[in-house]
């Protein structure tokens, strides 16, 4: 106990020191009053929960003696107001951003908490990059470093994760709130429940249920939809949830993330560590391409050559500039230092630096692209500067993985085939994927038997168990997601360069009362960047909490030194 | 022709050149000027300012307003929209090129519909004119007339649709079958096309008809009252020969000068309908545009709806010019 104790002091001990040596002063006098402040978030016609939470969140705040304006306002203009209005005298808003809703979304490759723990918090991108926030913690930046080179010792990593997230929960950068639990319902009469895979973090829309779903009968399509943007069929591209379904269908990979969140070898047979800088990789026998090529090691390695191509240009003030083809995959790819050739089957990858996250966020992430398709279309982009391989729509995509192209009709419809040639045959004959704007059309086809697989819901939870309730042929399946919201702050900037000042407003989010009145019950309770479904980086010890409590905020800003006026509003120490 | 109608068609020609200028003048600015970023949908967590620099330079936004004005300005000169930034590998011709006939089979086929029932329906109420039936035709008009477009479209999904299951929902056609129609022929030839029609064409018209139908009802029942309807009463003509060949077709007049209008407008106006029933048509393809910070899409889009416009205004003045010839004696008068 005593023990447990006196661990607690020292992290404490050093958390002060940090928060002394990283916070930067603010540039307020005590006594003066804190100005007003804005929070972000998008519209309630976009996102009615997100919408919902941070009105909420605003009038608790003011609770607190603050003046807070809501301002909902569309994504597109969002990004002008937050990622773009990051620092003083830049961007389009007036001021930098103070405090935003924002909202991270599941993906397999997340299934690694290398993502997150290095690009939301690690101070090298703070001024282009996701850690918009500003973070700057120097004890931080090592611990996401070492993380990521922790290569051999998978426990030695968990323990740096744990105190990863224990750092980021004390200095409250992000206030964690929710990880959706994300609801879809599927047409049982038409599938086998059983054979619906629920993929940890991700829910049943993942690529092993899309192989492994049985028809019940002859009618052997799966009918989904989406009310999102469906505007691109490129491998080398990454353009939004929808597109993404399609890509990782069409296009194998040497490994996938299986259910349970962890890289195993697919179109790979093995995948072999020399040492922590050098990984053999050897491709399974008798793989063909969809137009009836094989599969070979040169394309395995030029779908990594085409992530790395690009030119460096010289801009007007003589500083060079690296521009990729494949502006999306390049950072998946930039840790490969070389690529050999060993046989047909076989090559080695030779990293730049250990990474541990290399097999999730590299090998089950790049798409595998033929040669013989790509390699003239990237020599042509490499000799152009008004193109990249974002831009190049393929009249007939060719991948090989289990699924091939029949159509595409920009955000109208995807039509996919099972591929007879591949070593993994779906059991459905047909994948069909619509757009529908209209959100209600989508509870109505689901219920009419138009769809039969709806995977994607921005609305209200409640109402899909209603209509689940209502229809027997109906089943709504529901997992913890990856993703999560939270309430992020500009810690640049006063207020939100105090600590305690950022603590206190956690502590005016009534966390379980929106769980249960505005999710309808449908998130489970987030206080980590890293989600309750990846359990394994989650056997840390007890992150501090910050219950809802009004009384307790005042009293957290009072020992801080913030007093109130007469008026009752709130003073800096 | 007179000289007159020659300087005044060619004034208002000059006119309308003019007149779309000045909104693609302000099209382009209103999108730049906007708050609202295209970028918005590229932003992930291994977003880099690299990235950030070629998308700029793809999209051409890294060079000076004026530049970017003048590139938009010949381009369009030479009919080229430009590229898309949120469709890959496309040009916002081809996107309008694929968007534009659904939207005008939709448009067209809705106003037909509405002005036949209303142009027939004006006659009949005019015809029984204080009865309880007319009281009731004309509020349900006046109804569907306020009633908002998506509600009427979701009233008419839920019952037709979801409900009895008569009708598709949406789209023009399930993806299996479209893929295979490789012309706009196969696409019009196809039942299923027509089908998956009825219930936006329905809606639509249900929204339009009221407007011809009010508009008629009243010219009827001014020219009701005119002298010349008197005579083929006292003629001896039948009660139906004075309603249809004397009356109807003089107080068609203002609802044609209307319809013409009214196709202009329409296009641009099904953004509503088209949303509700999925349609693949301009007005569906705008609101992608917008809500993604598009812009040249977004122009595109504005633009050829403008150009519509203007021309069907265009057209309706040299009509005017032609069959009132009072338009081009006073253009005359002003030019000597």
């Amino acid at each position: 106990m005593s023990r447990k104790l006196a661990r607690i002091s020292v992290i404490a001990a050093l958390l002060a020191l940090v928060m002394v040596a990283v916070v930067p002063v603010s540039s307020q006098s005590a006594g003066e009053m804190v100005p007003s402040i804005i929070v972000h978030s998008v519209t309630q016609a976009e996102r009615p929960i997100e919408y919902e939470t941070t009105r909420l969140v605003v009038e608790n705040m003011r609770e607190l003696g603050l003046e807070v304006e809501h301002r909902a306002i569309p994504w597109a203009q969002l990004i002008d107001e937050i990622w773009y209005s990051r620092v003083e005298g830049e961007g389009r808003a007036e001021r930098p951003f103070q405090m935003t809703h924002w909202r991270m979304v599941g993906r397999p490759e997340r299934s690694d908490p290398d993502e997150f723990t290095y690009n939301l918090f690690h101070s090298s991108v703070r001024d282009g990059g996701y850690n918009f926030i500003g973070y700057n913690n120097p004890d931080y930046d090592a611990l996401a470093e070492a993380q990521r080179v922790e290569v051999a010792d998978k426990e030695a990593r968990l323990e740096l994760i744990c105190e990863a997230q224990q750092v980021i929960r004390n200095d409250m950068v992000n206030a964690y709130f929710i990880h959706p639990l994300t609801p879809q319902v599927v047409n049982t009469d038409t599938f086998n429940a059983d054979s619906i895979v629920t993929q940890a973090g991700i829910g049943v829309h993942n690529f092993w249920t899309w192989i492994g779903i049985e028809p019940t009968g002859d009618d052997k399509t799966l009918i989904t939809s989406t009310t999102s943007f469906l505007n691109s069929f490129n491998p080398l591209e990454i353009a939004g949830d929808a597109p993404s379904r399609v890509t990782e269908m069409t296009w194998d990979r040497l490994m996938r993330i299986n259910p349970i969140g962890v890289p195993e070898p697919w179109a790979a047979e093995s995948v072999v560590w020399e040492d922590p800088l050098n990984v053999v990789v050897t491709l399974r026998q008798g793989m063909t391409w969809h137009d009836g090529e094989a599969v070979q090691s040169d394309d395995a390695a030029y779908s990594f050559e085409a992530a790395l191509a690009g030119t460096t240009q010289v801009d007007e003030d003589g500083n060079e500039e690296f521009r990729p083809e494949a502006p999306d995959y390049h950072p998946f790819a930039r840790n490969v230092a070389n690529i050999e050739i060993i046989d047909d089957l076989s090559l080695r990858f030779t990293l730049h630096t250990p990474s541990a996250a290399f097999e999730t966020s590299s090998l089950a992430k790049l798409n595998l692209i033929p040669k013989h398709v790509w390699e003239p279309i990237i020599d042509d982009l490499l000799t152009r500067d008004d193109a990249d391989a974002d831009s190049i729509q393929e009249e007939i995509p060719i991948g090989s993985g289990p699924f091939k192209y029949v159509a595409f009709d920009v955000n109208e419809f995807v039509l996919l085939e099972a591929f007879d040639g591949h070593w993994a045959l779906p059991q459905i004959d047909t994948w069909l994927m619509n757009v529908l704007p209209n959100q209600e059309a989508t509870l109505g086809q689901i219920q009419s038997g138009e769809m039969n697989f709806l995977w994607e819901w921005p609305g209200d939870p409640g109402v899909l168990q209603d209509i689940v309730n209502e229809n027997e042929h109906l089943d709504l399946f529901s997992a913890i997601s990856i993703g999560m919201n939270y309430f992020a702050f500009n810690v640049r900037y006063a207020p939100f360069d105090d600590v305690s000042f950022r603590q206190a407003v956690a502590h005016t989010i009534p966390q379980q009362f929106i769980i249960d009145n505005i999710f309808n019950g449908m998130a489970a309770p987030a206080d980590s960047f890293v989600s309750a479904a990846l359990e394994y980086w989650r056997q840390c010890d007890d992150l501090p909490t910050y219950d809802f409590s009004i009384e307790g905020a005042r009293a957290l800003l009072e020992s801080a030194g913030y007093s109130w006026d007469d008026d009752g509003r709130l003073l800096y120490p | 022709m007179n000289r007159g109608v020659v300087y005044y068609i060619l004034g208002r020609f000059l006119q309308s050149v003019m007149v779309l200028w000045i909104i693609v003048t302000l099209l382009f600015l209103l999108f730049r000027l906007a708050p609202s970023n295209p970028l918005a949908s590229y932003i992930d967590t291994t977003f880099t300012k690299q990235q950030e620099a070629a998308l700029l330079a793809r999209f051409g936004l890294d060079k000076p307003l004026g530049e970017q004005y003048i590139i938009y300005l010949f381009n369009l000169l030479k009919l080229d929209l430009g590229e898309t930034f949120s469709y890959s590998g496309k040009s916002v011709m081809d996107i309008l090129r694929a968007d534009l006939p659904n939207t005008i089979y939709l448009t067209l086929s809705s106003l037909l519909l509405a002005y036949l029932v209303g142009v027939l329906g004006g006659i009949a109420m005019a015809a029984l004119r204080g009865s309880l039936l007319e009281r009731v035709g004309t509020t349900f008009t006046l109804m569907t007339r306020a009633a908002p477009q998506f509600w009427v479209g979701m009233l008419l999904l839920t019952f037709f649709a979801f409900q009895l299951k008569l009708l598709p929902s949406s789209g023009i056609g399930p993806a299996i079958v479209r893929y295979r129609w490789e012309t706009e022929w196969d696409k019009l030839m196809s039942p299923v096309f027509w089908r998956h029609m009825i219930l936006p064409t329905f809606t639509l018209a249900l929204y339009l008809h009221g407007l011809p139908l009010l508009l008629m009802r009243s010219n009827m029942l001014e020219v009701l009252d005119q002298d010349y309807v008197t005579m083929s009463r006292l003629a001896g003509y039948s009660e139906w020969r004075v309603m249809i060949q004397t009356a109807a077709r003089n107080a068609m007049l203002p609802v044609l000068t209307a319809l013409t209008l009214g196709i202009g407008y329409s296009i641009g106006g099904n953004v509503v309908i088209e949303h509700v029933f999925s349609w693949p048509g301009l007005g569906r393809t705008l609101v992608r545009a917008v809500q993604q910070a598009d812009y040249p899409l977004a122009q595109g889009a504005f633009f050829f709806i403008a150009l519509i416009i203007v021309f069907m205004n265009f057209i309706a003045d040299i009509l005017y010019s032609l069959l009132d010839p009072r338009v081009g004696a006073s253009a005359q008068a002003q030019v000597s």
